[in-house]
């Protein structure tokens, strides 16, 4: 049984699609069955980054309603063997689909897939919930900023509420401007999130280059963003993937030792 | 020397501790629940409530929330007058 892995971020734009299409690439290129699920009904977009608009047939309301089964909805990647996308229907709109229809989905998907990476809409409506109703864990993506932030915050109460465990990706990374005092660095953000971090992504203009020629960076490796994807897809993928830049064990004990923040009690 | 003028002119914090202090004031406030209009009922009811105890100035009385590592605390704070007896 697989596991599904939903990225999620409250607010739009952050880099979730981008995400999702790099760590189900990476973790395709280690071995591993991967369904990327675009969960973003009536604004499909993982199609574009990933480079499959030109195929596709079927989509997730089509197999929801019946038409067609999912295998024959599944787009298989040319370029990777253990790659495929689920894509999202462009005409229908997020209330087409229900949470029990995305568990069942999600599940019948997980019976044949080592990950199914589900890409969740901007929001905490119907859409988001629709995307976590399947998922076994979430990684919440988050940009150096005060409204990504805030956001973020508010997705990982809601994850916690419906018991989704979450770690978090730290994207848009600019480390001059962090450096100049210009920019929340990756311990600032873990520190007000208090969450587990997975890794932290550059602001990298492979990343928009790449996502023009429809190509996730990974498959061309030549970035610090797509090697920082490939490090998280190893260390979800349960491989030796060495420690993110900042583990946050150390901010909490600096925090603690500084007194920022308290002692746990017992 | 460009840095050392520009904190002179934001007083000494840059853009990214300003970034930080305001997400400490809005996440403590939104993981309370409680909207500001509430808070401020919250502080006047427990101000009077202060008041039948002790003779303090109502408005003294503070009221805030802060939150560390996702846990909540809400803090009220009251002047107590000296005892003249
Ligand atoms: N690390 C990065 N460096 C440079 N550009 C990036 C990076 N991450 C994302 N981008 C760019 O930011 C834009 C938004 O990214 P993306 O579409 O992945 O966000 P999203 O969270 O899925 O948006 P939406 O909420 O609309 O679905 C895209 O143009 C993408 O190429
Ligand atoms: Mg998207």
């Amino acid at each position: 049984m697989g596991r599904a892995i939903v990225i999620t971020s409250g607010k739009g734009g952050v880099g979730k699609t981008t995400t999702a299409a790099n760590i189900g690439s990476a973790l395709a290129q280690l071995g591993k069955s991967v369904v990327v699920v675009d969960a973003d009904i009536g604004l499909r977009n993982l199609d574009v980054v990933m480079g499959l608009e030109n195929r596709i047939v079927y989509h997730l309301v089509d197999v929801v309603r019946g038409k067609c089964t999912v295998a024959k909805a599944l787009i298989k990647d040319r370029r990777l063997e253990n790659l495929w996308l689920l894509p999202a229907s462009q005409t229908d709109d997020k209330d087409s689909v229900t949470p029990d229809d995305m568990k069942k989905l999600v599940c019948e998907l997980r019976a044949t897939h080592d990950f199914v990476v589900i890409d969740c809409p901007a929001g905490i409506e119907q859409g988001f919930k629709n995307a976590i109703a399947g998922a076994d864990e979430a990684i919440v993506v988050a940009t150096p900023e005060v409204s990504s932030i805030r956001d973020a915050d508010r997705v990982i109460g809601l994850l916690a509420a419906a018991g989704i465990p979450a770690r978090l990706i730290v994207n848009r990374i600019s480390p001059h401007l962090v450096k100049r005092g210009d920019m929340l660095s990756q311990a600032d953000v873990i520190e007000i999130l208090a969450l587990e971090l997975l890794g932290t992504i550059p602001l990298d203009e492979h990343i928009v280059a790449t996502t023009n020629k429809g190509i996730p960076a990974v498959l061309e490796n030549k970035s610090i963003a797509a090697k920082e994807f490939t490090r998280v897809a190893r260390s979800l993928a349960g491989l030796d993937a060495g420690a993110p830049v900042a583990a946050p064990g150390f901010f909490s004990r600096l925090g603690r030792a500084l007194g920022l923040s308290p002692a746990p009690t017992a | 020397m460009w840095n050392g003028i520009k904190s002179l002119i934001t007083g000494g914090r840059s853009s990214r501790e300003v970034a930080k202090g305001r997400l400490h004031l809005v996440l403590a406030h939104d993981r309370s629940g409680l909207e500001g209009g509430k808070l401020q009922e919250m502080r006047q009811e427990i101000a009077a409530v202060i008041a039948r105890y002790v003779d303090i100035d109502a408005n003294a009385v503070e009221i805030s929330i802060e939150s560390h590592s996702r846990e909540t605390q809400l803090m009220v704070s009251s002047p107590l007058p000296a005892r003249h007896a």
